[in-house]
């Protein structure tokens, strides 16, 4: 029912001088089927929530396809838009906020139908009611303000204005995640007896992984403005092929005590959206990160110290020093820019560096200390850069992106390298270097 | 919840307005009944303020129809007739559309089908609001243009002459005539001409005293009037405004600063009803306007009250101090001005003067910040940022200098603006220019809150229109903040007034105004005549901390933070 083809929504940053945008959706191509219910999952700031605020054009996509029913939405404008409105609509993450309090509950679900202009006033009441009894709320509701309510009921009323309008797709934004533990259950039964009573296509955006086992048909994984693995869900929770999903799915806490599947620990934090890395989205932090041939044996420890000094290298590059700092720096006084050798230092003081590795690390370090980052990058890729930083063939910087790889009979797709023939398979790496 | 449980519910609660009123009418019924008793005893004064109405839309009326021919002459000037001609139907169509925008949306959508034309929403909304500018346009033309025009005026004109004829001829409880305290003295020590052979000073506190006893049972039935809508006619059993009000209730300095203020209201509303002697007579037109007095040859002789105003001055030397009667035999409560005129006339007349300049400006000047702090919330980027530069610009200028500027260039060239009120109407145009942009200022973090908030996200995800979720989802929100402003900068427009005043800027003579009176009165503080400064002093004081308090008592009690200790118990009673 939605295609989304190679959409990406761009925030502009609003300086005039450094323009680039906050990649917060960059190019994601997925579909949704009549009637099924799609999981979005991701950390937070990964992009979920402004893909779903995309597909119902509450933002405005800066490039890419969403075709709603065969109709590209983001060309649309005008009185097409008013009129495609009513087969989407959302539910909103924050039950505080997403209803006004100084409306009654009465004005607040009719307000759809009024800006519709859906028959007559007292139709609009009596559906109205109708509706208050379908989300679970008492028709004599009506006249109540939101905040008599508790955060549960809350969302119940926003869940009612959501279906007045009788949608076909609703994105459900982080439903639950506001509510109590014991709501969270009555709230998602409530959304999957709605969902059968009225033939709701749902996409439904969560961080909690269990809830999204529990309710989603398919599922897709977010990192970075990128789907990472898209497929159903007993599949992709039982047998994950993407090394993010396996590193997502390894933090869901076992209630057993005894269960000794390790937990994988990403180093860092998420790229910043607006300076992505050039290669595979996932590659800073990614443990089963594709090595270059010759260094495959380096220690694990000291792999994680090359991956951050890599990481300073890119944030040196596009700091841009003051003139202040550069007098300070010339005259011998601190800077915010700890020295090369600082740096050095603290990554690779207390890890075993093989000769041939800190030769090239030096001269790298070297290269970097006379603030020619970008040449030092381009060392550093030639010997340790691998396909996943988006390295090519000439040793390089290319930008190579990943493909999708069809990883399963069901259609599972996955964006990683290493489901190219030649690589070893994730769950293999990740096992080794645990 | 079981179904029959449900199909009783559902009965029981169709609570629309319309529906309650409907079975239950007689409340209403009996309000209204009271309004009519009300209205009825006071049905001149009614007549007297209708016709006060029309003065002032004439006024405004005349004063838009004459801008477009006004600048099309100043285009003329330059650029050739022609293109002053073009000026002034560019110019007023521009007008009437701006006034179409709001207007439009109360026009039936039938009007736009008669133009059998296929048209998007949008297109349809425009479409209606250049029609509406059209039609406005045809008739303004028609009456200025043609003898049509002719005709109108004389309508007009009969039925502003009616109103007035009505307003002379209706009776009024606190009507001069009914209650008179202009008579003279007896040679046998009585009374002539006043209400019941009574002294003027108690037939004066007689009228004054009904008149704050009407303004407080209109009060009375306009607290009743909310009453009966929340017992019998509302839906709701509880809305937030109940908890506003509970708080409002409980605040002692507030209902204090209430207090005052409605006292300052009333007198400046029943003005000729509390003023001894009639303004018209003893400040306006003195030397046209005598009455009689008995002389100390006991004979009653006729004397014109500017003859009478001279002997009467409080000058230091000759003094009429607070409840006194002058030389003549007039009954002054407060004494006479240094200028001899009746100081609780020039009193409350200076209230209407600075309670209409203050609301002018407040009110002008509030409506524009709301106006460009929603706009700018909603939309943002470069709307917001035309308004932080146009508001920085005025806030740039000295507001004295700006004032003292202006009026002075509007004065000097006799511009039809500054004709009311001697100057007052000018100065409150220029307060609300220069008052918006702090106004705006400061609710400009609460409208920007306000549009982040997600519900202004739902409202688009359904299809509504920016202007409705402007109305409906943002300004209730920033309506709290600006009643607060406002009140508290209403008492500073007032005091800046009479500041002006003081400084011999401002409003002129005659126009009543308490500035001036404490600019007269301020040598003789030190004499028997102390009283010329000293009261319009304290009522100064008195008006400004009471809007203050006013204002303080609204923010508390529009402030559900204000009893946050019962909140969260309500919550916590009230949770899932």
């Amino acid at each position: 029912m939605v295609e989304v083809r190679d959409l990406k929504t761009y925030y502009d940053s609003g300086s005039l001088l450094d323009n680039r945008p906050v990649k917060a959706v960059d190019g994601v191509s997925f579909d949704i089927r009549r009637g099924e219910t799609l999981g979005l999952v991701g950390e937070s700031g990964c992009g979920k929530t402004t893909l779903g605020r995309t597909l119902i054009q509450l933002e405005d996509a800066t490039d890419g396809e969403i075709f709603f029913d065969g109709t590209d939405i983001t060309e649309i404008r005008g009185d097409q838009l008013y009129e495609w409105r009513q087969n989407a609509q959302m539910v909103f993450q924050d039950p505080d906020s997403s209803l006004n309090d100084r409306m009654t509950v009465g004005e607040i679900v009719r307000e759809p139908l009024d800006v519709h202009e859906w028959k007559t006033p007292a139709e609009r009441r009596e559906r109205v009611r109708d509706l208050l009894d379908k989300v679970g709320l008492e028709a004599e509701h009506y006249y109540r303000y939101p905040h008599q309510f508790s955060g549960g009921q809350r969302q119940r009323i926003g869940i009612a204005r959501t279906l007045a309008l009788n949608p076909e797709f609703i994105v459900l934004d982080e439903p639950v995640s506001a509510l109590d533990v014991s709501v969270q259950a009555e709230i998602i039964n409530l959304l999957e007896d709605l969902q059968d009573e009225f033939d709701l296509t749902y996409l439904f955006i969560a961080h909690d992984l269990s809830v999204v086992r529990h309710i989603c048909d398919r599922v897709a994984v977010m990192y970075l403005g990128n789907i990472m693995e898209i497929g159903p869900t007993e599949e992709l929770f039982t047998d994950p092929a993407n090394p993010y999903t396996h590193a997502l799915l390894s933090a869901i806490p076992k209630p057993d005590p005894t269960a000794s599947r390790d937990r994988i620990t990403l180093h860092g934090t998420p790229p910043n959206p607006r300076y992505p890395p050039s290669g595979c989205p996932f590659s800073t932090r990614c443990p089963a990160r594709i090595r270059p041939d010759g260094y495959e044996e380096l220690d694990d420890d000291l792999w994680d110290s090359l991956n951050s000094f890599r990481e300073i290298l890119r944030e040196r590059m596009r700091a841009e020093r003051s003139i202040r700092e550069r007098l300070r720096e010339r005259f011998g006084m601190e800077t915010r820019f700890a020295t090369m050798d600082d740096t050095y230092e603290e990554l690779f003081g207390d890890v075993a560096v093989p000769d041939e590795v800190e030769e090239i690390l030096t001269e790298v370090a070297d290269t970097a200390g006379d603030h020619d980052e970008a040449e030092a990058l381009d060392r550093f890729n030639q010997a340790f850069g691998s396909v996943c930083d988006g390295v090519g063939a000439s040793g390089v910087d290319e930008g190579v992106k990943p493909a999708f790889h069809q990883v399963s009979e069901s259609g599972r797709l996955s964006y990683c390298h290493r489901h190219e023939s030649e690589y070893r398979e994730t769950a293999d790496v990740i096992e080794a270097r645990n | 919840m079981s179904t029959t449980q449900t199909d009783v519910d559902k009965r029981d609660s169709d609570k629309s307005f319309r529906k309650l009123l409907g079975e239950n009418p007689r409340p209403a019924a009996v309000w209204l009944g009271v309004l009519a008793l009300l209205l009825a005893l006071e049905i001149g004064r009614v007549f007297a303020g209708i016709d006060t109405l029309f003065a002032v839309i004439g006024f405004v009326v005349d004063l838009f129809a004459a801008t477009p021919a006004a600048i099309g002459g100043n285009v003329a000037g330059t650029l050739g007739p022609a293109a002053g001609a073009v000026a002034t139907v560019v110019f007023g169509f521009a007008l009437a559309f701006a006034v179409s925008i709001p207007v439009s949306e109360y026009v039936p959508d039938a009007t736009v089908d008669v133009l059998g034309l296929e048209l998007s929403r949008r297109g349809h909304r425009w479409a209606k609001r250049v029609e509406l500018a059209s039609a406005l346009v045809a008739v303004a033309a028609l009456i200025a243009y043609t003898p049509v025009g002719g005709a109108f005026s004389a309508a007009i004109a009969a039925i502003t002459g009616s109103v007035d004829a009505l307003s002379s001829a209706l009776p009024s409880l606190t009507s001069r005539e009914l209650i008179s305290n202009t008579g003279h003295r007896t040679p046998d020590g009585g009374w002539d001409d006043t209400f019941l052979g009574l002294s003027p000073a108690v037939a004066w506190a007689i009228r004054t005293g009904l008149v704050f006893a009407y303004a407080t049972a209109l009060l009375a039935w306009v607290w009743r009037g909310y009453e009966t809508y929340r017992t019998h006619y509302r839906g709701a059993d509880w809305t937030p405004t109940d908890d506003t009000v509970r708080r409002f209730r409980s605040n002692y300095w507030g209902l204090f600063g209430f207090a005052i203020v409605f006292i300052f209201v009333v007198l400046a509303l029943w003005a000729p009803a509390v003023s001894p002697v009639e303004a018209e007579h003893n400040i306006y037109e003195p030397n046209a306007n005598g009455f009689e007095y008995l002389d100390e040859n006991g004979e009653v002789q006729e004397v014109n009250h500017v003859f009478a105003n001279l002997d009467s001055r409080s000058d230091g030397q000759n003094t009429v101090g607070l409840l006194s009667y002058d030389d003549y035999d007039r009954w002054a409560p407060l004494g006479t001005t240094n200028r001899g005129q009746d100081m609780m006339t020039h009193l409350s007349y200076g209230a209407r003067t600075s309670l209409t300049i203050g609301m002018t400006a407040i009110g002008l000047g509030a409506f524009v910040a709301v106006v460009l702090s929603l706009l700018s919330a909603y939309y943002k980027g470069i709307t917001d940022i035309a308004t932080v530069m146009t508001s920085d610009t005025i806030q740039a200028v000295p507001a004295l200098l700006l004032i003292m500027l202006v009026s002075v260039v509007f004065q000097e060239a006799d511009h039809p603006i500054a004709q009311p009120l001697d100057g007052g109407l000018l100065l409150a145009l220029i307060f609300a220019f220069t008052l918006w942009p702090g106004m705006w200022r400061a609710i400009r973090g609460p409208s920007l809150q306000v549009s982040e908030q997600e519900w202004v996200d739902a409202a688009k995800s359904y299809g509504q229109t920016p202007l409705r979720t402007m109305q409906k989802h943002m300004a209730p929100y920033i309506a709290g903040y600006i009643l607060i402003y406002a009140s508290l900068l209403i008492g500073g427009v007032i005091i800046s007034t009479a500041a002006l005043t003081f400084l011999g800027l401002g409003i002129n003579p005659p126009t009543p105004e308490w500035g001036r009176l404490i600019d007269g009165g301020r040598t003789y503080v030190a004499t028997s005549s102390w009283h010329v400064a000293t009261v319009p002093g304290i009522a100064i004081v008195l008006v400004v901390v009471a809007f203050n308090a006013l204002g303080d008592a609204i923010r508390d009690a529009i402030d559900p933070e204000a009893d946050v200790d019962e909140a969260e118990a309500a919550t916590a009673g009230g949770g899932a």
